[in-house]
């Protein structure tokens, strides 16, 4: 199989559209994988994708960004810090990307968890120009991606915003080299004594990772004395939306947990 | 500290450090520089089945398959029994099992053709639930006293069931082996493994010559998993060997290692105990352990699991059974422990239990009813040397606050964290059971002495990472007094050094150790520079042993103890079930330590072998017979940020019949530690909750503590 | 394509989608670097490329054009080797000996980061290399020893 190895962003899109190759940031997921007969277009030389840069509105986090640069990089976020800095070991931190994470369309992913809670936006571009998509849109399911045969995840775009109060875990089988077996994060921010912003959401329980606007926005607005008492109301919305799979847990067990965390996130208010 | 025990730099270091040492998978070519044929296995993918046919396609030229057909002698493994086969017989027995090898120049391609080759099989019903499995391969009993009696008059009686599940040896290299066919229809086998001549009586039965000579690569770590597996491997390959004509290699990729070689056997141990006046009286034991589909080393397992079942307490009457049941699985095998880590796990947690429920602490009951030296020893032996245990908990104590931590603990915890800190004490019986050094393996060594002075050890015990090319190496020039960097001794080959015996049970260093320095004494009397000369020595049995009758289960089982106390303290997240260990702690009697880094690596390694099996280490197969948990991100083992705080320390207790004092060693730290975390959670947990398995997970852990809102 | 190995400039001819471990291992005889998973998930294959820790089984030959690899063949040639070789054997870091080579290429890379780790640093830098012998204390110490003792080669 032919493979690609372009320099610049502009060829990278060129190659993208004419060849439909793999794209190849870090290797991470691919070379375990270890698919046979696969063109790979190998971007992790793209100097345009390894980029953190802020404008008025996000910070931009570029697709070739690898865990280790972002830990070392001033205008990450901490809550994705605190995520990136759990993620498996240094080697893999060094190699691993947050476009690969995105790419790889699991619900285990570390980052993609904050970027569901921050309300990302995914850059994507082609040689026909660029599209930017909301994280939760940009994954439709598990390894089902709204990205085109000829696009690249050019940028991950985080809202700037001032959290609050936040809550992140990650439930893996050991304290290094784990994959995520239940990972949850959630944010609230108060203004006046009312909710003004909340939300929560749960990664590798189930084939994406979920959020649920709509059980958040019954809370928005909602005074912190009438939040403590619809705590109650509000985990059962959650837990009677949330269908879980098994995996190296039980589904049992994933959903004990989320409930667990959720209950005690919603303690922050 | 003893002179012996300072600490050197190992003999194998630089050269593993540097990189340098070559373990079979980084040979370029064949001793001779020919090429390396790759041979890949052609594994059952059923666990059970009648094999109909094999059709191969057609064969490029310079590949072939192997099978049954091509063994030019038995189609048995030798291990204990005649029931392993080599390549399948007319069935297949567990996923994994070998039906064939397909061998050829390129890899790539040899797995184009294994992926060609149509297998049809009819399907027959696996047996794979331990619990009905009604095929025991081995089964015994032994006991003394007055088991009725002393049910009949106890004051309260109790009965429970433990379990423990696989324990998967994870060292690093996996199993690979190579043959390469010699002048003269030699046959030259050689690989990862721990016992050389095991691998040599099974190689010489299968190709039905002793035409042949088995080398010890660099072995990158053992457990027990190359005890006997590598016989299976060395077979296959040295039957594809001399069907090509040609060097044959095969190495386990690491799902193929996890999922079809030897691990630790699950077991469920049922016990009755008889309590009277605030003492265990008596013991109803019953031990199961799920043997796979072949009995491999099964009975020998069983037997060190049922000597060691009523841990290390005088309780008067006992009776003890047990079985290795055949299921549809892997062969089990040896793993650091041997068959002890289950029964002790059972008894710790029994007596924890009667403890709690007569209101006693738990140390205090078990302190109780500590054997000493004279006491009997559960096959009617005797504890023939001091037994340091009282000293070795209260030297833990003193390093971990033991007791003040236990009742800190003991009060009700309220909020997210629990905190919970437990003991267990064990010994493990210094190298073979009963007479198994006396009749079976009949140790041998040399020494050979060279015109320079450099003096060359002749033994088949095998380096795997316990620093025995070191620790041998002291032993000698200790005694015959002259320079470490003089003596030496290379990874044993069958064609140089006699047999002895294998580098199983904690034996390497008491016995074949002992046999090295009384070789050093006969040389250094006899010593003449500039000569050339040799010595040997042979192993002989203590004389205070008291036989040991298998039939029977009386007698010495060990002529030593080595003794273990470790302590776990845990924090438990009560929303995740996930516990943090928050210390880890061993105190280990090995007698006099022939190299104190060498055995405080051995310790270390082996406790944290331990905190996995307690823990984080979950094998399971499903209901195909299938093992779920076969790479390293399924099957998870601790990393070096899971136990930071881990500390051992060294309790002496010489034993005068092992070198300068040595008992044996590699195996103690593994085997009581599940017994010291499961009572560590049973503590953090508290609100009464009995634990009764291993390893105890998160996902375990939060499901006990839902039981308290009743969820 | 060409890339650097160990210093020297060489080119490798082949499928760019090849694990750069099985070529240093095969084409190159860089017998040092171990397989051990394939999976990313033991750090036995671990070896630096542009002086950053990767595991050699998780990168494909396409991705390392002009990239400098350093493997052990190449680092037990440094003071900076001798330091951690002296302090690995000072405490008998080294069992089965499988890990090593991995485990001492991440000792190099977290010390080039940070020449004088904390403890749990040093467990961090470590903590994706698989031991299977040691429990880890002695390799943890080792390193610790190394950094004070080579203080300044890093």
């Amino acid at each position: 199989m032919v493979n690609y190895a372009p320099k610049t962003l502009q060829e990278a899109l060129k190659l993208r559209q004419e060849t439909q190759s793999v794209p190849y940031a870090g290797g991470t997921d691919l070379m375990v994988e270890n698919r046979k007969d696969v063109s790979y277009l190998f971007i992790n030389r793209v100097a345009e994708l390894q980029q953190v840069l802020e404008d008025e509105a996000y910070i931009r986090i570029g697709s070739g960004v690898t865990f280790t640069q972002a830990l070392e990089n001033k205008l990450v976020p901490e809550l994705m810090k605190e995520a990136v800095s759990k993620i498996a070991a240094p080697a893999i931190r060094n190699a691993g990307t947050f476009g690969g994470n995105l790419g790889n369309g699991s619900a285990k992913a570390d980052s993609v968890l904050i970027e569901y809670v921050m309300d990302a936006k995914i850059r994507l571009l082609s040689v026909n120009g660029e599209r930017i998509v909301d994280v939760d849109r940009f994954y439709k399911g598990r390894r089902d991606l709204d990205l085109r045969d000829d696009e690249l995840i050019a940028e991950i775009l985080i809202p700037k915003q001032k959290i609050e109060k936040y809550a992140y875990q990650k439930v893996g089988g050991r304290n290094a080299l784990a994959i995520s077996r239940i990972s949850f994060a959630g944010i609230v921010d108060t203004q006046d004594g009312k909710i003004k912003r909340i939300a929560a959401a749960f990664g590798a329980v189930a084939d994406t990772v979920l959020r649920y606007k709509e059980i958040e926005k019954t809370m928005l607005g909602k005074t912190v004395e009438e939040a403590k008492e619809l705590r109650e109301t509000y985990i059962k919305a959650y837990m009677d939306n949330m269908v879980l799979t098994r995996g190296r847990v039980s589904a049992e067990y994933r959903k004990a947990v989320c409930e667990n965390l959720l209950r005690d996130f919603l303690e922050l208010i | 500290m003893e002179k012996i025990s300072q600490s050197v730099v190992k003999k194998d270091h630089a050269a593993k450090m540097e990189g340098r040492s070559i373990y079979v998978a980084d040979y370029n070519t064949a001793k001779d520089g020919r090429k390396i044929l790759t041979g890949k296995i052609l594994h059952s993918k059923t666990a059970r089945a009648k094999v109909l046919s094999v059709s191969v396609p057609d064969l490029p030229e310079g590949y072939f398959y192997v099978d049954a057909r091509d063994i030019p002698g038995d189609n048995n493994v030798n291990i204990v029994l005649d029931d392993m086969p080599v390549f399948c017989r007319d069935t297949v027995e567990y996923i994994g099992e070998a039906i064939g090898m397909v061998v050829g120049p390129d890899a790539k391609e040899v797995d184009r053709i294994l992926s060609g080759i149509n297998v049809e099989l009819e399907e027959l019903e696996p047996v794979l639930d331990l619990r009905k499995s009604t095929e025991a391969f081995f089964n015994y009993e032994y006991g003394h006293g007055d088991l009725q009696k002393a049910f009949a008059e106890a004051d309260k009686v109790f009965d429970e069931e433990f379990e423990t599940g696989y324990q998967e040896q994870a060292y690093l290299e996996t199993q690979g082996m190579m043959a390469e066919p010699e002048d003269l229809d030699r046959m030259f086998v050689h690989g990862s493994m721990q016992c050389c001549y095991y691998v040599h009586g099974a190689v010489k039965r299968v190709l039905g010559t002793d035409n042949i000579h088995i080398l010890q690569d660099v072995t990158g770590g053992g457990f027990g998993g190359k005890e006997a597996f590598p016989s299976i491997l060395a077979t296959e390959v040295a039957v594809a060997a001399r069907k090509a004509n040609a060097p044959v290699r095969c190495v386990f990729d690491r799902r193929e290692d996890m999922e079809y070689t030897s691990k630790r056997h699950p077991s469920i141990c049922r016990y009755k105990a008889a309590v009277k006046d605030g003492k265990v009286t008596a013991l109803d034991i019953d031990v199961i352990f799920n043997a796979g589909a072949y009995s491999t080393l099964s009975a020998v397992v069983l037997q060190r699991g049922l000597i060691a079942a009523p841990g290390i307490y005088n309780v008067p009457n006992i009776h003890v059974t047990g079985r290795a049941l055949k299921t549809n699985t892997s062969p089990c095998g040896a793993y650091r422990g041997f068959g002890a880590p289950q029964t002790f796990f059972a008894i710790e947690l029994l007596m924890n239990h009667i403890a709690q429920d007569l209101g006693v602490e738990p140390l205090a009951f078990k302190e109780a009813h500590l054997v000493k030296q004279g006491d009997p020893t559960s096959t009617c032996g005797e504890y023939h040397f001091p037994v340091p245990v009282q000293d070795m908990i209260n030297e833990i104590d003193a390093v971990c606050d033991y007791r003040k931590k236990r009742k800190e603990y003991a009060k009700a915890q309220e909020g997210r964290f629990r905190r919970g800190i437990g003991m267990s004490m064990y010994f493990h019986g210094a190298g073979f059971t009963g007479s198994g050094e006396r009749d079976l393996i009949k140790a041998v060594t040399r020494l050979h002495k060279y015109p320079d002075g450099k003096v060359e050890i002749l033994a088949s015990n095998g380096e795997i990472g316990q620093g025995l090319r070191t620790t041998f190496c002291k032993i000698v020039s200790h005694e015959l007094n002259i320079p470490f960097d003089d003596v030496f001794f290379e990874h044993p080959d069958t064609a140089r050094v006699p047999d002895s015996g294998p580098t199983v049970a904690s034996r390497s260093l008491m016995t074949v150790g002992e046999l090295l320095r009384r070789a050093s004494v006969q040389l250094k009397e006899i010593w003449k520079d500039g000569e050339e000369q040799e010595v040997e020595e042979r192993y002989k049995e203590p004389d205070f042993l008291i036989p040991f009758h298998l039939d029977k289960f009386e007698g010495d089982a060990y002529p030593t103890y080595a003794w273990g106390v470790n302590a776990v303290e845990l924090e438990v997240d009560t929303l995740t079930g996930v516990a943090k260990v928050l210390g880890a702690y061993g105190n280990f009697d090995v007698g006099t330590p022939m190299d104190y880094n060498i055995v405080m690596g051995q310790m270390e390694g082996g406790l944290l072998q331990g905190i996995g099996y307690s823990s984080i280490e979950k094998m399971d197969y499903d209901n195909k017979g299938r093992i779920r948990n076969n790479s390293y991100s399924d099957y998870l083992i601790p990393t070096t940020k899971d136990v930071p705080n881990l500390k051992c320390l060294l309790h002496v207790e010489k034993y005068p019949y092992g070198p300068y004092g040595a008992k044996g060693a590699g195996e103690l730290p593994l085997v009581g530690v599940p017994g010291a975390y499961v009572e560590a959670m049973e503590q953090a947990l508290g609100k009464g909750h009995r634990l009764n398995h291993a390893p105890f997970t998160a996902e375990d852990t939060l499901f006990e503590i839902m039981k308290e809102v009743g969820k | 394509m060409n890339f650097y190995l160990n210093g020297k400039p060489v080119s490798h001819e082949g499928d760019p989608a090849a694990r750069l471990l099985d070529v240093l291992r095969d084409d190159f005889d860089c017998k040092s670097v171990k397989c051990g998973c394939k999976e990313g998930e033991c750090g036995a294959c671990a070896v630096l490329i542009d002086d950053v820790l990767y595991n050699s089984c998780c990168v494909a030959m396409g991705s390392i054009e002009e990239a400098h690899v350093l493997t052990l063949e190449g680092f037990r040639e440094t003071k900076q080797f001798a330091a951690l070789s002296k302090a690995f054997g000072e405490l008998s870091a080294v069992q089965c000996g499988f890990c090593i080579p991995g485990m001492v290429m991440a000792s190099h890379a977290l010390l080039l980061k940070n020449p004088h780790p904390t403890t749990d640093e040093i467990r961090e830098g470590l903590s994706g290399n698989l031991c299977r012998c040691t429990g880890y204390n002695a390799i943890v110490n080792a390193v610790e020893n190394a950094a004070k003792e080579g203080d300044g080669l890093w």
